[in-house]
């Protein structure tokens, strides 16, 4: 009987953190804008260009639960590389304090640069194959675009925020959010540079909330 | 106080220059339009300059102002516009007082315009027809405002010459000190800025080697006026080439020709009995070399160029420049360049030789600072010293503010 109780003691216990861990859930759909037009590449006085056409970056949106959350012990290394003349992810969420490493798989010069207010740099002119790769770290929240000073079409979109609890969109505007913590927050959706909508939201554990931006 | 002024200015400009990178980014994207699929994309851009030139008088290089400050605004408009993945097309036009500051008045023009057709992917061979710069040299990519470190060209591209393509000289000494009957603007220097000729250009890369050959209408030391096709027909055809070699991304080396008649058909009158415009050619060979790695730029330039002058022979003269730019932080950057074009001796009747122009140096420094991604300040200093003859002194000092969109 003992023997019974302590293995079912047991059972429970190992289950609950697991359960613990799964929080609550969010899930729901941006309403997302209509895509921009497909970007131009000027190639006036470029002497040999190549062919080909620049790929259209469709809309998305960064989905965060917005609050006060402990920092993590240690934040993943991000990469936006620079390929095929464009920015790879162009829109990139990341954790506060997170360092991002921006590869060059091209085989010409990039020279990547932001005069953000949230980050202001210029890691100049390096080649593919050079080690390490050039990386900045984030350490201040808000919206940083990366350009390109020799590629003028190109742009870059990091999202600095103050919560590891984020997602991005699908092209269709549908997110899924998972591992939330019970609580009262607001739950923002970031949309592009001048529209960030928001909703209070009550998260119970093991719950699973449908939200919406329309 | 003033100091003061500026420093709050220039906090101001940093403080609200995301919301008016912002503000840029949404006119890029009005004024970009794709149809068809994204199969046909179309793209306007620009910039607005404002440059200030102060100097002393003879103006230096192209400058055409017989007042010693010079207020120069200028609008320049792109076009680009992809049509599925193998053609390509752009224009350029402009709003300014002149080609070259001067202090006529306002004129419009279409300065570039051309068709580019790359029926491989890799790059292998492209076709490009229209009016459009050299494939000459290194500086033409950077030779627009926003790209250029300096407000004004190396001293090969705008340094006028005793050459003239209106008329030949009656004699050695009517070329050699031509300069002091004739206006400045009846000069022409080696080549003539970006020399936006017409005409058709192959190009390609094939592995770490590029060409670009080019058929044109005028040669490369032709003013403005001759680049037209309405103007200047193909009668008298210039032939450019560069030959590239790209080791790797940081080093970039290229040699240069061209060959072509330089003279305007006015000048037609004015050669001797028997002979005609095709008579006399430049010949231009150059040599260019540029490095780049993290904040640093290097260019270098060598040009030998030969003038074939009617009652005189042959007019020889070598120039180069070199060139380096460096970015101290994101939004300052600082440039240098010396500059020196060496003349040769012509003979004279009297069966002594006399040099065709005086020797030139010059030193060109510049600052500049992007308060946004948009919006550039450049300040110049040039000092240009004669090192043969007089010994003639000038100062040249300019500011250019530019904003692209």
């Amino acid at each position: 009987m003992r023997l019974r109780r302590l293995l079912w003691f047991n059972a429970v216990f190992s289950i609950m953190p697991v359960v613990l861990l799964a929080g609550v859930v969010v899930e729901g759909r941006v309403e997302l804008p209509k895509s921009h037009s497909a970007p131009v590449q000027a190639k006036r006085y470029e002497i040999v260009t190549k062919g080909g056409v620049l790929s259209t970056q469709p809309p998305l949106a960064v989905v965060y639960l917005d609050g006060a959350f402990p920092r993590p012990a240690s934040v993943p290394t991000k990469e936006v590389a620079q390929k095929d003349l464009t920015f790879v992810p162009a829109l990139l969420p990341i954790r506060i304090g997170t360092r991002v490493e921006f590869p060059n798989l091209d085989d010409t010069y990039h020279n990547i640069f932001s005069y953000s207010p949230a980050k202001r740099f210029d890691l100049g002119r390096y080649r593919a194959e050079e080690r390490p790769i050039p990386a900045e770290v984030f350490d201040k929240p808000g919206l940083v675009t990366l350009r390109c000073d020799i590629h003028d079409h190109m742009r870059g979109l990091i999202l600095v925020l103050n919560t590891s609890y984020f997602v991005m969109t699908d092209t269709d505007g549908h997110f899924r959010l998972s591992g939330l913590p019970p609580g009262r927050y607001t739950l923002k959706a970031w949309i592009d540079s001048r529209t960030t909508r928001e909703k209070p939201v009550e998260l119970k554990d093991g719950q699973t909330l449908h939200v919406d931006f329309p | 106080m003033k100091l003061r002024a500026l420093s709050l200015c220039v906090f101001a400009c940093t403080a609200c220059a995301f919301d008016i990178d912002d503000f840029f980014d949404q006119v890029d994207n009005a004024l970009t339009a794709s149809a068809f699929h994204d199969n046909l994309r179309v793209r306007l851009s620009g910039t607005l300059d404002l440059e200030i030139y102060h100097f002393e008088q003879p103006a230096p290089g192209l400058i055409d102002s017989s007042i010693d400050t010079l207020f120069n605004p200028r609008l320049i408009l792109f076009l680009d516009a992809q049509v599925g993945s193998h053609i390509y097309f752009f224009s350029q036009s402009r709003l300014d007082r002149g080609f070259d500051p001067s202090d006529h008045g306002a004129q419009v023009r279409l300065d570039e315009y051309a068709l580019r057709v790359t029926p491989w992917d890799d790059g292998r061979f492209t076709l490009q027809i229209g009016k459009f710069a050299t494939v000459v040299g290194n500086w033409v990519p950077r030779h627009l405002p926003w790209e250029n470190p300096f407000i004004n060209a190396p001293i090969v591209y705008e340094n006028v010459t005793p050459i003239r393509d209106k008329s030949a000289p009656f004699s050695v000494f009517d070329f050699v000190y031509g300069f002091y009957y004739y206006q400045k603007y009846a000069f022409n220097p080696v080549i003539w800025g970006p020399s936006y000729a017409s005409g058709i250009s192959v190009s390609g890369r094939l592995d770490r080697f590029d060409y670009a050959v080019e058929m044109k209408n005028a040669s490369l030391s032709s003013r403005p006026e001759s680049w037209s096709v309405t103007e200047t027909g193909f009668e008298y055809p210039t032939f450019s080439g560069r030959v590239g070699f790209r080791p790797n991304e940081a080093w970039n080396f290229g040699l240069s020709a061209s060959e072509g008649p330089y003279f305007r058909r006015e000048a037609e009158a004015t050669l001797p009995p028997g002979r005609d415009i095709g008579d006399y050619r430049e010949f231009v060979i150059g040599q260019d070399a540029s490095f780049a790695w993290r904040h640093l730029q290097v260019w270098v330039e060598f040009y030998e160029a030969r003038f074939q002058v009617p009652r005189v022979g042959n007019a020889d003269t070598l120039a180069y420049y070199v060139e380096a730019k460096y970015k101290f932080t994101p939004q300052l950057f600082a440039a240098i360049r010396w500059n020196q074009q060496l003349f040769d001796d012509v003979s004279d009747p009297s069966g002594g030789s006399i040099r065709w122009s005086e020797d030139l140096a010059r030193i060109d420094l510049a600052a500049g600072y992007r308060f946004t991604s948009h919006t550039q300040l450049k300040l110049q200093y040039s000092y240009q010293h004669e090192t043969t003859g007089q010994g003639n002194d000038n100062h040249l000092v300019a500011a250019q503010l530019t904003t692209r969109f």
